[in-house]
C-alpha cells in the first residue's frame, strides 16, 4: 500500500525531512504538517471543480442533435451515391466482352509457297454483346488482321419472351451450318473442311434469319435469306473480283436457306443429333451461254437473269461415352453450283494500206479495224463434298482429331478430261463502209473494214480437281483460356490428265524460276501447324 | 498405296492412345464443386465418406452451381453439385470442349423455401404474391395482409441455381432491382433474422432462426410447408431436385463414391441435413 504524501528528500541536505525507506512505516509525519497537507489536498481538489459544468438531459440533446441530423444527410447523401453506382453497374453488367488471338506457326511443303515457313497471327477477334433488354442482343465482332480490319458479326437478336422459342436475327451472321456455326476458336482439326470454306466463304453472311428452338423438344429450325454473294469471287477479264463490295448485294436474287437438326439422347451412353439443310439461290448472269457441268451448252440466257445455285447437306454428331468423351460427327452436301461468266473490254487494233490503180488513176485508202473481246460463258457445276471427324478426348487435357474430307467441284467430268473439255465459239461480224470522192481519173476511196470477233471460251481445269485431305491434330488445354495445338494436313488432288494432255499450273519456284505442276502426279502440299490460342 | 499405308498407321496411332489412356488408373483425389445450397451436405458426404475410406480424398468447395458448372466444362472439377439442371447453352460447351452430353445425377429432393422473419404477422403467399413481392410489383407487406411496411427483398447472385430455380419457377421474370443480392442462403436467412420486413429465399436445411412461409399454389390452394411429406406428394408448390453432374460416366473411386451417396448411408445424411431422399 502506498502513502499519498510521501517526500524522499535530497539526501545531502542537512535540514531535508530524512523518510525511511519502509513506506508502511506509520506516523513518520508531524500532526501539523499532516494537517496542512491535508487542506491543501481539499484546496486542490474544490478549485478544478467548480469550473467543471454540470451535465444536464437538455443541454446534451441539443449538442447532439445537429451532429445527428448532419449524420443523416450523410448517410442519405452516401445512399443516393450508391443508388447511382449501382444503376450505372447495372449497364455495364449488360455488356460481354469475349475473344481470342491465334498466333501460329506453319510450314508448308508446297513448291510454290516462298517463304515456306513463317509465323503468323491467323485470327484475332473480341466480340462485344450488349443487352439493353431481356431478349434484345447487339453483337459486334471486328476481325484485327495484320494488314486489315474487317467486320466479321454484326446483328441485332430479338427473342419473343412469350413462348421462348422463336428468335429473330437481323445483319451479318454466321449461315446456318454445323460447321460453319462451330466457332473458330473451338474447331478441332484448326480449319473447316474444303466444302464448308467453299460453299460458305467467310462463315458470316448478311441478311436475316429466324430460329425456332421450343424449350422441351430439343429440335432447332433456322430460316434464313441473304444477299448470297459474301465472300464469292466472281473474276472478271482482268481476274479481279466482280463482287468486290462486301457490304451489298451483287445481284436482285437473295438466297434462301434452311436447317433442321433434332437431337436424340442415349442415356448415360451419350446421344446422337442428326440434321439437314438446304440451299436455295442464285446469281445473275453476266453473259448470254449457260454452261452445263460438263462443259457442253445448256442454253442461252438473258443477261441478268438467275442462275439457279442449290444444293442439299445431311448431318450427323454422334457423341459416345466410350473410353471418356468422343465424338464421330460428318456431314455430305450435293447440288449445283453456279459461276457467272464475264465480258471482257475489246482490244482494238487498226492498219491502214493504201493502193493506187494507176490505169483508172484511183487511190484506195483502207483503215482496217479488228475488236477483239474474249468473254466467258456462266457455267453451273454439279459438286459434291463431305467430311468425317473422330475426336477423342483423353484425360482433362488432350483431345486428339482425325479428319478426313473430300470435295469434288465438278462431279460430270472425269479426271481424263480435266485440261480437254471445253467451251469455244469464235463469232466474226465485218462491216465495210466505202466513200468514193473525186471524179474519174482522179478517185480517191477511202475504206473502213470493222471487224468484230468475240471469243466465248471457258475451258475445264483447275477449278473442277478434286481434292481430298487428311488432317491429324492434337490439342492440350492449359486451362480454360490456354490452348496449344498441332495440326499437320495431307491434302491430295485428284491424278488427272491423259496421255496427250496434261493439266497443268504454272507457279513461281524460289529465285524467281517458273515452274509447273503437273496434276497426273500427286502434288506435295502438305502443311505443318503450330498454334497458341488464348481466348477470353 | 500411299495413301491405304497412311490411314493404317494413323489408325493404329489412335487405336494406341486410346487403349493407353483409357485404362489409367482412376484417380483417388476427387475434386466436387458447385451449389451453395448443397455445399453442407456435400461437406457432410464427403467427411464420413473419407472416414471409412481413407485412401480417397475429396475436395469440396461452394461457389454457386453456375460455377460449378463451369469447373465442369472446363476440367477444373470431377464432379459438380448443381441445385438446377445444367442450360442447353452449357451442355453444347461441355460437347464442343468435351465430346460429352454429360452425366446428371438426381441425389437428393429440397423444397425451396420462402423466409420470413418470426415477428412478420404473414404466414403464408401464394406463387402470384411470391411472383409479384420479388418482381417489386408488391412493395408493401399491406398488400399480403401484413403491416403497413415496405417489403425487403433478399435474394442470391446469378450464378446460383436456387437463384435460376427461383427465377424460373416462381419470380417468372426479372428480379426486382431493390432485391439485394447475398452470397450463400446462409447470408439470405441471417439478413431475413435481422429484418422484420424481409423476405428471402433458399433451401429447406439452412431455415433455422426465421419462419418457413407457407406457399399455395393459388389463391384456393391450400399452403403447405415443405416437408418430407408435402414433397414427396407434391403438394408442395416449390420443390426440386439436387443434382451432381459428371462429364462422362464414372468409374473406379468416382463411381463407388456416387453409388455410396444414392446409397442408404448417403440418403441418410441427405435427412439429416434438412434435405429429402431422391426416392
Amino acid at each position: 500500500m502506498r502513502r499519498a504524501f510521501t517526500i524522499y528528500p535530497n539526501e545531502h541536505e542537512n535540514n531535508s525531512i530524512q523518510v525511511p525507506s519502509n513506506r508502511f512505516t506509520k506516523n513518520y509525519l508531524p500532526m501539523k504538517k499532516k494537517k496542512l497537507y491535508f487542506l491543501l489536498l481539499s484546496i486542490g481538489l474544490t478549485i478544478p471543480m467548480a469550473f467543471i459544468q454540470p451535465v444536464s438531459a437538455q443541454t446534451g440533446s441539443d449538442t447532439l442533435a445537429p451532429q445527428v441530423t448532419t449524420l443523416k444527410d450523410r448517410i442519405s447523401g452516401v445512399e443516393d451515391r450508391i443508388a447511382t453506382a449501382e444503376a450505372d453497374l447495372s449497364k455495364l453488367t449488360k455488356i460481354k466482352i469475349s475473344g481470342y488471338v491465334q498466333a501460329q506457326w506453319q510450314h508448308f511443303e508446297a513448291a510454290n509457297v516462298f517463304p515456306s515457313n513463317y509465323f503468323t497471327i491467323r485470327r484475332a477477334r473480341f466480340k462485344l454483346q450488349y443487352e439493353p433488354a431481356k431478349g434484345v442482343a447487339f453483337v459486334l465482332q471486328p476481325d484485327f488482321q495484320p494488314s486489315n480490319f474487317v467486320i466479321k458479326e454484326a446483328y441485332t437478336r430479338i427473342n419473343e419472351p412469350w413462348l421462348k422459342t422463336f428468335s429473330l436475327w437481323v445483319g451479318k451472321f454466321n449461315r446456318p451450318n454445323y460447321e460453319v456455326e462451330t466457332s473458330s476458336s473451338d474447331l478441332e482439326a484448326l480449319e473447316r473442311s474444303r466444302v464448308i470454306t467453299t460453299l460458305y466463304p467467310g462463315e458470316y453472311a448478311i441478311g436475316a434469319k429466324l430460329e425456332v428452338t421450343p424449350p422441351s423438344i430439343p429440335l432447332k429450325f433456322q430460316v434464313a435469306i441473304f444477299n448470297g454473294n459474301d465472300g464469292q469471287t466472281y473474276p472478271d477479264a482482268t481476274g479481279a473480283n466482280a463482287n468486290a463490295t462486301d457490304n451489298k448485294d451483287f445481284d436482285n436474287y437473295k438466297d434462301i436457306m434452311a436447317r433442321l437438326t433434332y437431337a436424340f439422347k442415349f442415356g448415360r451412353w451419350g446421344g446422337l443429333t442428326i440434321g439437314a439443310h438446304g440451299y436455295y439461290g442464285a446469281v445473275r448472269a453476266t453473259n448470254d451461254t449457260l454452261l452445263k457441268s460438263d462443259y457442253t451448252k445448256n442454253k442461252v440466257v438473258k443477261l441478268g437473269s438467275a442462275l439457279s445455285r442449290n444444293w442439299v447437306g445431311v448431318e450427323a454428331q454422334l457423341y459416345v461415352d466410350f473410353l471418356g468423351g468422343m465424338v464421330v460427327k460428318g456431314e455430305y452436301i450435293m447440288g449445283v453450283n453456279a459461276f457467272p461468266g464475264y465480258t471482257g473490254s475489246a482490244v482494238s487494233s487498226t492498219t491502214f494500206s493504201s493502193s493506187v490503180n494507176a490505169t483508172k488513176d484511183t487511190v484506195t485508202q483502207t483503215y482496217t479495224t479488228l475488236k477483239t473481246t474474249s468473254v466467258a460463258p456462266n457455267i453451273q457445276r454439279n459438286f459434291s463434298g463431305f467430311y468425317v471427324y473422330l475426336v477423342k478426348n483423353i484425360g482433362k487435357r488432350n483431345q486428339f482429331t482425325f479428319r478426313y474430307d473430300q470435295f469434288d467441284p465438278n462431279t460430270k467430268l472425269a479426271g481424263g478430261d480435266l485440261g480437254i473439255k471445253g467451251y469455244k465459239t469464235s463469232s466474226t461480224t465485218t462491216t465495210t463502209t466505202k466513200n468514193t470522192f473525186g471524179t474519174a481519173g482522179n478517185v480517191l476511196v477511202n475504206k473502213e473494214v470493222n471487224t468484230t470477233v468475240i471469243n466465248n471460251a471457258l475451258t475445264s481445269g483447275t477449278a473442277d480437281l478434286a481434292y481430298s485431305q487428311i488432317t491429324l491434330a492434337w490439342s492440350y488445354y492449359f486451362d480454360d483460356n490456354i490452348k496449344i495445338s498441332l495440326a499437320y494436313d495431307i491434302p491430295m488432288n485428284e491424278k488427272v490428265g491423259t496421255a496427250n494432255k496434261v493439266l497443268s499450273s504454272s507457279y513461281a519456284a524460289p529465285g524467281g524460276i517458273s515452274s509447273k505442276y503437273d496434276y497426273s502426279n500427286l502434288i506435295k502440299q502438305n502443311v505443318l501447324t503450330l498454334r497458341i490460342q488464348a481466348k477470353f | 498405296m500411299k495413301k491405304s499405308k497412311i490411314i493404317t498407321s494413323i489408325a493404329g496411332i489412335i487405336l494406341l492412345a486410346v487403349i493407353t489412356f483409357a485404362f489409367m488408373p482412376a484417380p483417388k483425389k476427387i475434386t466436387i464443386k458447385g451449389s451453395d445450397t448443397m455445399v453442407i451436405l456435400a461437406q457432410k458426404w464427403a467427411e464420413v465418406y473419407m472416414k471409412s475410406h481413407p485412401e480417397v480424398t475429396l475436395q469440396v468447395t461452394g461457389g454457386g452451381s453456375g460455377t460449378g458448372i463451369s469447373a465442369l466444362i472446363n476440367g477444373a472439377t470431377d464432379i459438380c453439385n448443381a441445385s438446377r439442371s445444367m442450360k442447353q447453352s452449357e451442355i453444347d460447351k461441355l460437347k464442343e470442349r468435351y465430346g460429352s452430353l454429360g452425366i446428371e445425377i438426381r441425389c437428393a429432393k429440397d423444397g425451396i423455401t420462402v423466409y420470413l422473419n418470426e415477428a412478420n404477422p404473414v404466414k403464408e403467399l401464394s406463387i402470384k404474391q411470391l411472383s409479384g413481392i420479388f418482381t417489386g410489383k408488391i412493395k408493401n407487406w399491406k398488400e399480403v395482409g401484413g403491416v403497413d411496411q415496405d417489403i425487403k427483398l433478399y435474394g442470391r447472385e446469378n450464378s446460383s441455381g436456387t437463384y435460376v430455380f427461383f427465377q424460373e419457377n416462381v419470380v417468372k421474370g426479372d428480379y426486382a432491382t431493390s432485391c439485394q443480392t447475398l452470397p450463400g442462403t446462409a447470408a439470405v436467412v441471417n439478413a431475413v433474422k435481422n429484418d422484420k420486413y424481409g423476405i428471402g429465399y433458399g433451401g429447406a436445411a439452412y431455415s433455422k432462426g426465421v419462419k418457413q412461409c407457407l406457399v399455395k399454389k393459388d389463391d384456393k390452394s391450400t399452403a403447405y410447408l415443405p416437408t418430407a411429406e408435402t414433397i414427396k406428394n407434391g403438394t408442395y408448390p416449390i420443390s426440386r431436385y439436387l443434382y451432381m453432374y459428371v462429364r462422362n460416366r464414372p468409374t473406379g473411386e468416382m463411381k463407388n463414391y456416387i453409388d455410396w451417396i444414392l446409397g442408404p448411408e448417403g440418403q441418410k445424411l441427405v435427412v439429416d441435413q434438412g434435405y429429402f431422399p431422391v426416392k
